[in-house]
């Protein structure tokens, strides 16, 4: 979130992506770099035990979602 | 130590404190505990302990935008029950634990690591540290206090607290404080601060991150390789094991029954960390029974030992607890280095 929103502030469009399991902490940095409520892709937690087949199915199913915050990001 | 309670406080007063502490609990300053309310001469007092600038920052977490000052330090170390004269010790301790290893990042880990503090030198008896029976148990304000100050720093100056910042899965009760002091009068060994070109009669206080406390037996044997078998055992538990590069210590927590029967033995302390460093570690197939053989040579045959650790240097040894049973006590840790910082004592 922080590695994001610092691109953000330097005009550099990103898309923060979190499982699940950190959305508490998602937005209590978002809250910290003073930019509460800004958006990022939550994929079903966990991910660390998934074979790279599995991992490339959820990079997939996260991706019109991503473009779609670039994009977003990009427009402001 | 300076002023006792030198009367027994009114009902009033009593009344008061209590009011003060549940105001503490509102403004979410504590660790679950009581705090002592930090009102301005009490941090005043804190200050007048040490030569810094109060302002001056001594620990920060830029990522969150958070600074400790010197002042902010004395403030969490009132609430967490210190006496004035500790804090010199509390501020060593910060800084110390400032130049660790990934002191901008670790304290948010799911991994719930917590500071393990070491004490050593002449300070150890002007504050009343325990180094002996129960050196990890409550009981001891010195030990109790200046460990659960950086407990408190960490929730109150940097905002690492549960259900935010702090992501532990489970963390450990070593979370609230986890201060010691070494056992210099009954180790055989030169105690940690003179192993790290201290001299004797300076006090220093020592930091490094672990996970908690794993209890070792061998009551039954005097041979040091059997006790020290017993211990290597206890650092190599496969759950602990990440199957990572990422760097795996220990710190050792001899108890003096344990450590006198090793060098009665013959043994150097830095053959003791040899010794360890070679049994560190599980076999291949171990390994991968457990599916951690993640970085291991899939040539590598099921008997082969891998090690844990880089060197010798990655396990900590320290002496501490009561000559009365053979019993020890492993820190595990994946993080290997540990600081060393000299405490300022002002001459008075």
């Amino acid at each position: 979130m922080a590695d994001g929103i610092l691109f953000e502030e330097r005009g550099i469009p990103a898309a923060a992506v979190i499982t699940d399991a950190f959305r508490r902490t998602a937005d209590a940095m978002a809250r910290a770099q003073g930019l509460e409520g800004y958006p990022y892709v939550a994929i079903p937690h966990p991910i660390s035990s998934l074979s790279p087949e599995e991992l490339r199915a959820r990079a997939e199913q996260a991706l019109p979602e991503v473009v779609r915050l670039l994009q977003e990001e990009g427009a402001r | 130590m300076s002023r006792g309670l030198r009367t027994e406080p009114t009902r009033e007063a009593a009344r008061e404190a209590r009011e003060a502490i549940e105001y503490c609990y509102e403004q979410g300053w504590t660790d679950g505990l009581p705090v002592v309310p930090p009102a301005e001469e009490f941090v005043e007092e804190f200050l007048e302990q040490v030569d810094r600038d109060p302002e001056e920052v001594v620990f920060d977490q830029p990522h969150l935008g958070r600074k400790c000052t010197v002042r902010l330090a004395a403030a969490n170390a009132v609430m967490a029950g210190c006496r004035p004269e500790h804090f010199p010790v509390v501020l060593a301790m910060l800084e110390a634990v400032r130049d660790l290893p990934v002191s901008r990042g670790l304290f948010q880990s799911t991994t719930g690591q917590a500071v393990l503090v070491v004490v050593n030198g002449p300070v150890r008896q002007v504050l009343g540290f325990n180094s002996t029976d129960n050196v990890f148990s409550p009981g001891n304000r010195s030990n109790a206090t200046v460990g659960r100050a950086l407990r408190l720093v960490v929730m109150n100056a940097f905002g690492i607290r549960p259900h935010a910042f702090d992501q532990s899965t489970q963390g450990t009760p070593a979370k609230y404080s986890f201060c010691i002091a070494e056992n210099e009068e009954e180790s055989p060994w030169e105690p940690l601060h003179v192993e790290r070109g201290f001299a004797r009669q300076e006090s220093t206080v020592t930091v490094a991150w672990a996970r908690g406390t794993m209890p070792v037996e061998q009551r039954d044997s005097k041979h040091p390789e059997h006790i020290l078998l017993n211990i290597a055992d206890s650092m190599s538990y496969g759950g602990g094991y990440f199957p990572s590069p990422r760097g795996h210590g220990s710190i050792v927590v001899m108890g003096p029954e344990h450590a006198q029967l090793i060098a009665q033995a013959g043994w150097s302390k830095q053959q003791v960390r040899e010794f360890l460093w070679e049994h560190f570690g599980r076999r291949a197939g171990e390994l991968r029974r457990l599916a951690k053989e993640g970085g291991l040579d899939p040539q590598l045959p099921d008997e082969a030992f891998v090690r844990f650790a880089h060197a010798p240097e990655a396990i900590t040894l320290i002496v501490a607890g009561a000559r009365n049973a053979g019993v020890s006590t492993v820190c595990p840790t994946f993080v290997w280095q540990t600081v060393t910082r000299r405490i300022p004592i002002r001459r008075t």
